[in-house]
């Protein structure tokens, strides 16, 4: 599949997007899974707003746990999805506290959404199961997504 | 990836492919998929086939697992995706089966304003309405609703902003299901979806939701659309849009709340977005509850940019609507489960008819249409792309007999939005609509990029599928002349 970097990056964690028909996929890889989640939390983020926009003003905590690794990462970025759809909050970085397989903490820092100084770039309607993976391959973290756009 | 149809795929007639229930295991019923020549071959390219038949295997499915001809890969669905289930025999319903814009659809008001008269100042036209009507992501409407108004939105749909004096008594009639689902559950939609959807009632969205000013080119069926008010040369407006946040959280909520159901029934899936519960179980009842109110919200966020639509096009032309002759045709969903009594070889049973970007195609006669569409049969809406045309058609006997009264929704996308901004650069998509006569305004910066008439199916090809294979009747193709998006 053809890289594609994702132009809003600002860590060394690698995530890109893919074409899916109708709505988008992320992909990330990373030497641990945190790291991995830091990847792919952020790459939600910023399919929907540019990070680079977004200053780090407040924070806020998710802790979700599941009973597999798909639905983790699932209700992970859903949860992430939630706190800027919901709560109208923009996402700078996502820092992983903790996780393991069955559950992560993390602390998302950003500030309220601003149309004057945030472009949104696309509304995602939800993070789906469809094609999830989370695993680890030859020594690396892979995580791949499609997202409801 | 789209995951490519491996099995066997049989053509049964010029419009139509079976895929036998031998091909995948656990098919309880044949797959069959509405396509033609034309369309075949983006079909089987795409992952639509292997949902079809994923969908196969569901418990209490009956007939067929079936695909309009727009179809394309979805979740746990395809999108084109109708199936029904038998309520009393342990049938099934699955979110993935609505989808997550749940009663997303299309809502057409006819006009007595010459096409001319808005051809000559459609840049303005089309400015007013950007101006007007709240789109965009991100973007909140005028209207606020406290949290115990937005239950009476829940629970009363339309009929809620139509008491309010948002609407009229015709804008119910002429919408499926007078835009109320009776047995919603304001109480099973979750505090997220509530917030999400705060300030959306009233608000267009973005993505593939628009509000298209069209003009009446082509009348096929005149007794029809004398019955609809459509003649040739006049303007009408189109919408195309769903339940916003709210709905998106409805399913996102039950697609986890489901998680452990079908274990629970001894049911295995091929796919886990096929999550499910039987219609007749506490789980099914209250997804069907959130799924009912979250349908409500639509039709009444639709009423509610009518209205505002009305509002425009009165400051715009300075005259009343009534003056404009502005009377709405229909409002169909394109993304609803609803039970449903259906004869299926001779016997009348009581299904959970899933449409996922599909439509309703009621025949005439059906005692769910108004009085006025009666005699002619159920209006259906098809939006093309925007540079190329829609159509309206209406519902037939055929349709009821092969595919549970439905029929195709739209274009159907034949490429990813990622692959058509790579199309797109270097090019001005706006300058090239406007160059076919389309004055195009997006809010998003990537919106007519990913929208672009080449990312979406013929909608000719589609709505010639069904038309030939019996499911529904052309009545009037309408052309853009201006189209905002968020």
């Amino acid at each position: 599949m053809e890289w594609k970097g994702n132009r809003n990056l600002l860590m060394a964690k690698r995530c890109r997007t893919f074409g899916h028909t109708a709505d988008m996929g992320l992909e990330a890889h990373a030497d641990t899974l945190g790291e991995l989640l830091e990847a792919l939390g952020e790459g939600l983020a910023g399919v929907i707003c540019p990070r680079a926009q977004v200053a780090a003003r407040q924070t806020r905590d998710l802790e979700v746990s599941s009973e597999d690794p798909e639905a983790l990462l699932v209700e992970y970025l859903s949860a992430i999805l939630n706190v800027i759809e919901a709560d109208r909050f923009a996402v700078r970085t996502v820092s992983v506290v903790a996780a393991d397989q069955g559950s992560v903490k993390a602390c998302l820092s950003g500030e309220p959404l601003d149309p004057a100084r945030h472009e949104i770039l696309r509304e995602v309607k939800a993070v789906t199961y469809h094609q999830t993976k989370i695993a680890r391959e030859g020594g690396q973290w892979i995580g791949r997504v499609i997202l409801d756009v | 990836m789209a995951e490519r149809f491996k099995g066997k795929l049989e053509q049964m007639d010029a419009n139509r492919w079976r895929i036998p229930r031998e091909s995948y295991p656990g098919m309880r019923v044949d797959g069959i998929i509405y396509a033609n020549d034309e369309l075949i071959g983006d079909v089987i390219s795409g992952g639509g086939p292997v949902q079809v038949a994923n969908v196969a295997t569901l418990p209490g499915i009956v007939t067929a697992s079936l695909a309009m001809p727009d179809i394309h890969w979805g979740y746990g669905f395809c999108i084109g995706g109708v199936a029904a289930m038998d309520v009393e025999a342990g049938g099934v319903v699955s979110p993935g089966g609505v989808g997550y814009d749940i009663n997303c659809g299309v809502r057409l008001v006819r006009s007595d304003i010459p096409a001319e008269e808005v051809r000559c100042r459609i840049k303005e036209l089309v400015d007013q309405l950007f101006r007007d009507l709240p789109m965009g992501v991100g973007v909140g409407g005028p209207f606020q609703f406290a949290r115990q108004e937005m239950k009476r939105i829940l629970a009363d749909g339309a009929r809620y902003i139509v008491a309010k004096g948002l609407g009229t008594d015709q804008d119910l009639a002429a919408t499926e299901s007078g835009g109320c689902l009776p047995d919603a559950d304001p109480e099973a939609v979750s505090g997220e979806a509530y917030k999400r959807g705060a300030d959306q009632c009233g608000t267009l969205g973005s993505g593939n939701h628009f509000t298209e000013t069209q003009y009446v080119e082509t009348v096929y069926d005149r007794q029809a659309a004398e019955a609809m008010g459509l003649k040739e040369g006049n303007a009408a407006f189109m919408i195309h849009c769903g339940s916003r946040g709210l709905g998106h959280q409805v399913c996102d909520d039950y697609i986890r709340a489901l998680r452990s159901v079908p274990d629970k029934y001894g049911i295995r899936l091929p796919d886990r977005q096929l999550v499910c519960a039987p219609v007749d179980s506490d789980p099914g009842r209250q997804y069907l509850g959130a799924m009912r109110a979250a349908a409500n919200f639509a039709w009444a966020n639709r009423q509610l940019l009518v209205y505002q639509l009305r509002k425009s096009l009165e400051r715009f032309f300075g005259r009343p609507a009534e003056a404009l002759g502005l009377r709405q045709v229909y409002d169909v969903a394109h993304n609803i489960a609803k039970i449903e009594t259906h004869t299926v070889d001779g016997r009348r049973m009581r299904l959970c008819v899933h449409r996922k970007g599909a439509t309703r195609a009621f025949p005439p006669g059906h005692e769910e249409l108004p009085a006025i569409y009666r005699d002619i049969g159920q209006p259906v809406l098809i939006p093309g792309d925007m540079g190329r045309a829609s159509y309206v058609l209406v519902g037939t006997q055929e349709a009821m007999k092969q595919a549970f009264g439905s029929t195709c929704h739209g274009a159907g996308r034949v490429l990813s939005r990622q692959a058509a901004i790579a199309k797109a650069r270097g090019r001005r998509i706006e300058a090239e609509l406007a160059a076919a006569g389309v004055i195009a305004r997006a809010r998003g910066r990537t919106s007519l990029a990913e929208e672009q008439p080449e990312a979406y199916k013929d909608v000719e090809a589609v709505v010639r599928c069904v038309v030939d294979a019996g499911l529904s009747r052309k009545v009037a193709r309408l052309r853009p002349m201006g189209v905002i998006k968020g």
